[in-house]
């Protein structure tokens, strides 16, 4: 199916957009409007810069709620001006976000509303009220069934497109499929669990997305943790390869290998690494053919 | 870009049904207050607002025609109420781009938008639309547009990183390809043998002619769960086309895979579907010859559905 999603038209509507507010800025009356706006002139353009088409998670907390907070102020400190943003909370309700966040929303919303009383009288002041609260939940309507679909595949799909990168939750699964198949194989099979800055954890997962090979698949298990099913033929063609592994990675992250027949829970693991002192330590198969 | 997946949902319905209700007691109002005049166009919209409800009840798929059919009803409204009403325009030119960008896909949302500026300027600017005025409009327009934008952007990275096939309990193309490939170079590297199994549903363009868009969902489903029934757990079903699927079969032997064709052509054969009666399918075997480079082994795959087709 085609998508109509293009960046570059979203990137020059957020210039379009940025440039109006520009405009609306520079005619501003009140030195605290003329900021306002402003501020809201430079998210749209930061945004701009920032918008691609890579990461499955919406942007941080706090750059979300800018949009929401920038547009109670402006209701608050110009109102008479500002009256058209005030539809603005319909759409606002559309974009992907927390639970929380929505009932913000629409606590702002309603603040904002309460204070248009004087300026509107009673009449339109409950039309206006009753409109809006009809286009929020039109709105609310739409983000619920983008909701539902999010929820639906966000513990089975890849985390970038294009990237062997799968969330944690999929691992306990695959791990299980390994097993059986390192039995019919008879290869080695180790769990090699990652754990770095969260800065550095998306660089670090690319890297190491591209160097493994195509058959042996990433996990994110958490902000920090990162792991990979490592598939060699042997427990000394393993050992090498891990090692090579870890040199072309560089030492900037702690480092858990626990072969497969030894690996009891997967969190268990990643809860040593956390607490681990050492950069490197290994959970080796007990040698019994001596 | 109708997408049944995206069905709106009861929220929608409530909305209507609460602004069908409205309409109604609007009219009734007018009744009552003796404004004769006036009772005509509540009274047709809000016909026109039950029979939007209506068809979003019914087929929550088409709720496309009940979202536009609710935008007449609204751009109506405001076209002939608010102009009684004194007063700030800056409030009331807001309402109906937003109404649109609530209601509408992106595209026809924004050309309304940019379409109708120059109306609702001189509906609800009172007469003289000062550039002020018109600023706000296309601000707010320019602005709210980009949560449409974000929506879109979400829906494609989702459809993206989504590996498995909306219709079918099937890998998508290029996950398939990439698992495929994995397997392609596991089998190298640990000198194990692969096979892939080509299936190919000859009836489902049938299906969909002569007995709709359900029935043939309902075969892909049937054939795709059957499959899945038959196989192990590290095999993995790919759809490589409409009607084409790859089972991939790592550790499976030549005459493995034989046995494993032979049972999976039994079994579907005994799955009869209500309407469009026993499962047909083709299946042919292949599997990577010694030396054979990856390229030339998805091509012949390629080539190999393709005959399968057209046999």
């Amino acid at each position: 199916m085609q998508s109509m999603y293009k960046v570059g038209l979203m990137r020059a509507n957020l210039l379009v957009a940025a440039g109006l507010t520009g405009y609306l800025a520079s005619t501003a009356a009140t030195l605290q409007d003329a900021l306002l706006l402003g501020l809201a002139a430079l998210w749209l353009a930061v945004t701009a810069t920032q918008v691609e088409f890579s990461h499955r998670h919406p942007a941080t907390i706090p750059w979300q709620l800018l949009p929401g907070l920038l547009l109670a102020a402006l209701l608050w400190v110009t109102p008479a001006r500002h009256l058209t943003w005030f539809w603005a909370w319909a759409v606002l309700l559309m974009l992907p976000q927390p639970r929380w966040m929505l009932g913000l929303t629409a606590v702002l919303a309603a603040a904002s509303w309460w204070q248009l009383l004087e300026l509107l009288g009673p009449e339109q002041w409950a039309l206006a009220g009753l409109l809006l609260a009809g286009l929020m939940l039109l709105g609310l309507s739409r983000s619920l069934a983008l909701q539902a679909m999010r929820r639906r595949i966000r513990h089975r799909a890849r985390l970038i497109p294009g990237l062997p990168l799968w969330p944690g939750q999929q691992l306990p699964q695959d791990v299980q499929r390994e097993r059986q198949r390192a039995c019919l194989e008879r290869v080695h099979v180790e769990l090699l669990l990652l754990r770095t800055s969260r800065w550095r954890l998306w660089s670090l997962a690319e890297r190491l997305c591209a160097l493994t090979r195509a058959f042996e698949h990433c996990y994110r298990l958490d902000r920090r943790t990162l792991g990979v099913l490592l598939i060699s033929p042997d427990a000394q063609g393993a050992a090498a390869r891990r090692q090579a592994l870890l040199d072309a990675l560089g030492d900037r992250a702690r480092a858990r290998v626990v072969a497969l027949p030894r690996l009891g829970s997967v969190s268990r693991e990643r809860r040593a690494l956390a607490r681990q002192a050492q950069p490197l330590e290994i959970k080796e198969v007990a040698d019994h053919a001596g | 870009m109708p997408d049944s997946r995206l069905a709106r949902p009861r929220l929608f319905l409530l909305v209507l049904g609460v602004g069908t209700l409205l309409l109604v007691g609007q009219a009734l109002w007018f009744y009552q207050m003796g404004h004769y005049q006036r009772i005509a166009l509540p009274a047709l919209l809000s016909l026109v607002m039950a029979v939007a409800t209506l068809i979003a009840a019914a087929e929550p798929a088409t709720s496309r025609v009940s979202a536009y059919l609710t935008l007449i009803c609204g751009f109506l409204l405001i076209a002939v109420e608010l102009p009684d009403r004194a007063g700030a325009p800056t409030l009331w030119i807001g309402l109906p781009p937003v109404l649109a960008l609530v209601l509408l896909p992106l595209g026809p949302a924004v050309l309304l938008n940019l379409a109708l500026t120059p109306v609702w300027l001189a509906l609800l600017g009172e007469g003289a639309p000062e550039p002020g005025l018109a600023a706000g409009y296309l601000t707010l327009v320019a602005v709210a547009t980009l949560a449409l934008w974000d929506r879109l952007r979400q829906r494609a990275l989702l459809r993206a990183t989504d590996p498995w096939e909306t219709e079918c309990p099937a890998l998508t193309r290029a996950s398939l390809h990439e698992r495929l490939h994995g397997e392609f170079e596991r089998a190298r590297l640990l000198e194990r043998p692969l096979a892939v199994l080509l299936i190919d549903l000859p009836q489902l363009d049938m299906a969909r002619e002569q007995f709709g868009d359900a029935a043939r969902r309902a075969m892909l489903d049937a054939a795709c769960r059957e499959i899945i029934q038959q196989c192990r757990d590290l095999d993995a079903l790919g759809r490589e086309d409409d009607a084409a699927f790859w089972l991939l079969l790592p550790d499976t032997t030549e005459s493995g895979a034989l046995l494993l064709r032979q049972r999976l052509a039994q079994a579907l054969a005994q799955r009869v579907l209500v309407e469009t009666g026993p499962l047909e399918v083709r299946l042919r075997l292949a599997a990577p010859r010694p030396g054979e480079p990856w390229p030339a082994f998805v091509a012949r795959l390629q080539a190999t559905t393709q005959t399968l087709a057209t046999d």
